[in-house]
């Protein structure tokens, strides 16, 4: 979990409209927050893809899976078993 | 007649077809027209004021844009994929006393970001409506005035676009026209409704007595979804077909039933119509051009003519003239490249406290679109690029110079270049090449533009250099920048 998490962080400290300043929680929605958008989550998810070597079905593309840190390191854990 | 006229004969006639769906609330033409009473009935003591909206895609602002017109005020919303800042710059530029939001952009901006306005609509996420503070103070707008629409590339000094009622009424039936809508047409509205394109789906839309689906195109299993439940026309910029088409057996499954994609924003490449085509061989395609000077469109390229003539925007849409002048204003003959000029009802009042802006646009009656085009023999155009500077980024038209500048002028370099670089989903997307002074760093600039640019302009890469080649004539253009970095890539 805490290496999947930090991986997540480093990604989106680089990629997102989120800097060194943002506090972050683990629930907290990435997209109400305004930390990504739609073409921002789209290449995170083939960031994830590519760095776990998964495919990420269109199905789970939910915010349940993919709008908080606590939701993208469980479904990694998810697809990675 | 004013577009919510339409609602209200809509709600005589057939109360109980459905106007608007969102997630799991439908909601029909009879409470439609009533919920833009209860609203309007709040601001119905103020006489053509401008009212800011501030509300997130979804079926509160469709409600709240109505309500403005209905009242005889006039709206101006607020794209909300801009930065606090961006907004802020619209708001000082323009002095708008009176704001409408919604209870996650309030919460959003916070108690603090309201203090300035005189007036305080608030709109709950029960579709309720609250005043938390009310002031009329007159105010002296032009006449005609109903909409106030900000292109959706905007950045630096924003233009405020002047729509009419008239404006309005004449794109959306034209667009009926072209896409021959009808009452029983459901329309995705998954692309902004803050900027032209967006706003005329509702317009066409509602006017016909259709219906709207309004949904996002953040998490893709939902948009699927929406798609598939019904929608018979699906609109949205060449990005978002990119977006969808990377999913190509959603794709297929969810657009099954659909009869008609159309587009505008920016030209379909002939891959994307093609993997459409491969997916669903039914399915019309009727990719569109236009401005937010001209409400939305200016032409349309029929369906039946994509293959003979991909790299044209077709012909006028019903309403609208377009014509090939030169330098001194003349109209060229065909196979002569000038630029493009447009008549007709769809074309803006001006720009909002800009008269020397509208002065350049509108001349002699004709709108200068800015676009280099081509008159075909057969009455078709077709675009070669633009007269000024302005670049197409993720579909928003984009002053680079403008960019360049607002960053400069905040930040600790010496020069900022922006150049357009391919993405994959995008089309376009921005890097930067700057040439620092001893205190410039990268992190600092890359922090800059994320909290300050939309995320379409967030630079891909941000490259130091130490000075620029510029063209022969001494000026900086895009093809100079565009050259330089070519030169620094290929030495890197």
């Amino acid at each position: 979990m805490g290496e999947i998490k930090e991986v997540m962080m480093a990604y989106l400290q680089n990629k997102s409209f989120m800097d060194s300043g943002t506090k972050l929680n683990d629930d907290d929605s990435l997209t109400m927050k305004g930390i990504i958008d739609s073409i921002g989550l789209i290449e995170l998810i083939d960031f994830i893809s590519e760095k776990y070597s998964i495919e990420i079905p269109e199905d789970l593309l939910t915010p349940e899976n993919f709008d908080s840190i606590n939701g993208i390191v469980n479904i990694i854990q998810k697809l990675t078993k | 007649m004013r577009i919510d006229e339409y609602i209200a004969n809509h709600a005589k006639t057939s109360p109980e077809n459905i106007a608007l769906e969102e997630k799991d609330k439908s909601i029909p033409y009879g409470l439609l027209d009533e919920t833009i009473n209860t609203i309007a009935s709040e601001i119905n003591d103020f006489d053509n004021c401008k009212f800011a909206l501030l509300a997130e895609s979804g079926i509160e602002y469709i409600q709240a844009l109505m309500a403005v017109y209905r009242s005889d005020n006039i709206a101006v919303p607020l794209p909300v994929e801009l930065t606090e800042s961006n907004i802020r710059e619209i708001l000082n530029s323009n002095q708008i006393n009176n704001i409408i939001v919604t209870e996650q952009q309030y919460s959003r901006f916070g108690n603090a970001f309201f203090e300035g306005f005189t007036t305080v609509i608030y709109i709950p996420n029960d579709s309720s409506v609250k005043n938390l503070r009310k002031k009329i103070i007159s105010e002296n707008n032009n006449e005609l005035l109903r909409l106030v629409m900000y292109t959706s590339g905007t950045t630096g000094t924003p233009k405020g676009v002047m729509l009419s009622d008239e404006n309005l009424i004449a794109n959306a039936n034209s667009i009926i026209e072209v896409l021959n809508i009808t009452p029983k047409d459901k329309a995705a509205q998954v692309i902004s409704p803050h900027h032209a394109f967006g706003n005329s789906i509702i317009n066409s839309q509602l006017i016909a007595g259709g219906s709207i689906k309004i949904g996002g195109l953040t998490f893709l299993e939902s948009t699927f979804k929406l798609v598939e439940s019904g929608v018979t026309i699906f609109y949205g910029v060449p990005s978002t077909y990119r977006i969808l088409l990377k999913y190509p057996s959603s794709f297929q499954r969810s657009f099954k039933n659909v009869r008609l994609a159309a587009s505008a924003g920016g030209a379909m490449e002939e891959e994307i119509i093609e993997k459409i085509k491969q997916l669903n061989d039914r399915i019309e395609i009727i990719p569109m051009y236009g401005q937010t000077e001209a409400t939305a469109r200016l032409s349309y390229l029929p369906s039946a003519d994509l293959e003979k003539y991909p790299d044209t925007i077709g012909k006028p849409i019903p309403g609208v003239e377009l014509d090939v002048v030169d330098d001194s204003k003349k109209p060229v003959a065909s196979g002569v490249t000038g630029e493009l000029i447009a008549r007709g009802k769809n074309i803006l009042i001006g720009y909002l406290n800009d008269e020397e802006a509208t002065s350049k646009k509108i001349i002699d009656g004709w709108m200068y679109t800015g676009d280099l085009a081509q008159k075909l023999p057969n009455g078709y155009f077709k675009l070669l690029g633009r007269k000024d500077d302005l670049i197409k980024v993720a579909d928003h038209r984009v002053n680079p110079r403008e960019v360049e500048k607002y960053i400069g002028k905040q930040n600790e370099v010496s020069d900022v270049f922006v150049v357009p670089v391919n993405h994959e989903y995008l089309g376009n997307a921005i890097s930067l090449m700057v040439i620092p002074n001893q205190n410039t760093e990268i992190e600092t600039l890359h922090t800059f533009c994320r909290k300050n640019l939309p995320g379409f302009l967030c630079p891909l890469e941000i490259i130091l250099i130490e000075n620029l080649p510029l063209s022969k004539s001494g000026k900086i253009s895009n093809r100079s920048i565009i050259e330089g970095y070519q030169n620094v890539k290929a030495n890197m």
